[in-house]
């Protein structure tokens, strides 16, 4: 069980990054009291994890070859990524830091599986592409039916708050069905868990995580969003999870956070209105290119090390 | 949505708390209608004349209380954000109704100012029309909080009320200023018709920004 630690704190990590995109917007405008927007969180994280992680688990543990070692020592690596880079300033992508630790190791090993590799980075770039496409067909397709329903101030409030918190349980669903597999798939590959014991494990930690400590991203992030109007909210968080969701059902663990700056970009271009700075962006794409390299790194780095 | 009702408790006192100060609003308009006829009718000295005034600044007062309760509601996470700063600001602009009545009643009681006859005519229906317009706000805003396709109508009619209490009150201040009265008399009612005129005003400034608020709401 000692090796599956670096994988609980992982998946603790994740969930305390990632509670913020789930039910940011509604906790910080006060639509919902973080308790109960964490406790539902972590509810449909473990519901979406053990229903529909296994596409994910399959393609992570594919990757390469690993016994229980190199299994950990790649888990370790990727939270060390995602501990450097939070501290960095960096947007992080767990599912970026854990291919990229898996890479090192498979590099060293001499076996890596290229096609499989191929398709999670395709994956990466789709991922912030189809957020923002998502999320202006989301916009222009519900902002039209919300049109027509006239709905008046007290109706129109009561479907954003019920949507958003609707929406925000379907992400968590989402991220908890794709992200699983960045927390537990590396123990299937070792043999040390069936896919459902990694599942249940994956995602009680992320549940653990936004439980725990999400309340500090989720005010933060969430105080970002919420600078947009409800409804542009609520399209970002729905976007978000049919975006996530959609790689879930190819089978390929993908960053929530990056879906989500797709959705907002993707909003800014239907209401023709700036919605991230530049020097955002900028760190977007330099925790994007760096992430990978950097947990390839320090793979090897604990390779080196502890030379299984 | 009927079966999630119950998540949304709050938000039905915060509905039923604005129906309460609108019905507030109205009654102490209806106390100053009330006044003017009296004042028209027996003069400043009334005794009546003062008690509607006390009435109506009693109305005006409670309204403020139920402002109060709404704010503190609002401000335990009643509605989203965008909706909670509407209405606190819808309500701060309705506010000034009241207030501006209460200020007529006052001034007239304070300052004992006594209206020439020749104007009652042209003020009688200035207040009139004005009362209209704060009634139709009340419609309006009901309209938004129920059917908003009502607004334009009720919105082209209030900005109908204010241009003909803009006339009103230009030919009041014309007829005020070719009478014989004394200088300071002619100021100080020019003041009161002022003051009159200012509802409508404020009506069609409550009015767009009612229309602002429903044109937000659309997507």
């Amino acid at each position: 069980m000692t090796y599956l630690l670096s994988g609980i704190f992982l998946g603790w990590s994740l969930g305390a990054n990632n509670g913020a995109n789930l039910f940011g917007s509604a906790v910080t405008s006060k639509m919902l009291k973080f308790q109960t927007a964490a406790i539902l969180a972590s509810i449909f994280v473990l519901i979406g994890a053990i229903w529909q992680g296994q596409p994910g688990i399959e393609t992570i543990k594919g990757l390469t070859q690993l016994n229980l070692k190199l299994a950990t020592i790649s888990s370790i690596a990727a939270a060390i990524t995602v501990t450097v880079m939070t501290f960095c300033r960096l947007p992080i992508s767990t599912s970026q830091a854990v291919v990229g630790a898996l890479v090192g190791v498979g590099l060293i090993k001499g076996q890596l599986n290229l096609d499989g590799i191929g398709k999670v980075v395709t994956c990466w770039f789709g991922t912030p592409i189809g957020g923002l496409l998502v999320s202006i067909t989301v916009y222009k397709v519900f902002g039209a039916l919300y049109n027509r329903f006239g709905l008046n101030l007290f109706q129109g409030d009561i479907f954003l708050r019920l949507a958003l918190i609707m929406s925000g349980c379907y992400c968590a669903y989402a991220l908890g069905a794709n992200n699983v597999a960045n927390v537990t798939a590396v123990f299937v590959g070792a043999g040390l868990l069936s896919i459902l014991a990694a599942s249940i494990i994956g995602g009680l930690s992320i549940g653990l995580g936004i439980i725990t400590y999400s309340k500090g991203v989720m005010e933060t992030v969430g105080s970002q969003l919420v600078k947009l109007d409800a409804f542009s909210a609520l399209v970002v968080v729905l976007s978000e999870a049919i975006t996530v969701h959609f790689y879930t059902i190819v089978g390929v663990p993908v960053s929530a956070s990056q879906a989500v700056i797709g959705a907002v970009l993707g909003v800014g271009i239907v209401k023709s209105i700036s919605t991230i700075r530049r020097q955002t962006l900028g760190a977007i794409a330099i925790g994007w290119f760096m992430t990978p390299v950097v947990a390839a790194f320090f793979s090897l780095i604990l390779f080196l090390i502890f030379r299984p | 949505m009927a079966i999630f009702s119950f998540l949304f408790r709050k938000q039905k006192m915060v509905e039923d708390l604005i129906y309460t100060y609108l019905d507030n609003i109205g009654l102490a308009e209806a106390n100053f209608l009330k006044a003017f006829d009296i004042y028209f009718d027996k003069g400043r000295r009334s005794r009546k004349f003062d008690l509607l005034t006390a009435e109506t600044h009693k109305a005006e007062s409670r309204s403020d209380d139920i402002r109060v309760e709404i704010e503190t509601l609002m401000y335990a996470k009643v509605l989203i954000p965008e909706s909670r700063e509407d209405i606190l600001e819808l309500l701060e602009a309705i506010d000034m109704i009241p207030n501006c009545c209460q200020r007529i009643l006052y001034v007239i009681q304070t300052q004992n100012l006594v209206v020439p006859p020749f104007l009652y005519p042209d003020i009688k229906e200035l207040i009139k029309i004005s009362l209209e317009s704060c009634h139709l706000v009340r419609q309006e805003v009901d309209a938004l909080f129920r059917e908003p396709e009502l607004l334009q109508k009720l919105s082209i009619a209030i900005d109908i009320n204010e241009s003909a209490c803009d006339q009103l009150e230009r030919r009041l201040i014309t007829q005020l200023f070719n009478s014989e009265l004394d200088t300071y008399q002619k100021i100080l009612i020019k003041e009161l018709i002022l003051e009159m005129g200012d509802i409508t005003d404020r009506t069609n400034r409550i009015s767009r920004r009612i229309n602002i608020m429903s044109i937000k709401r659309r997507v």
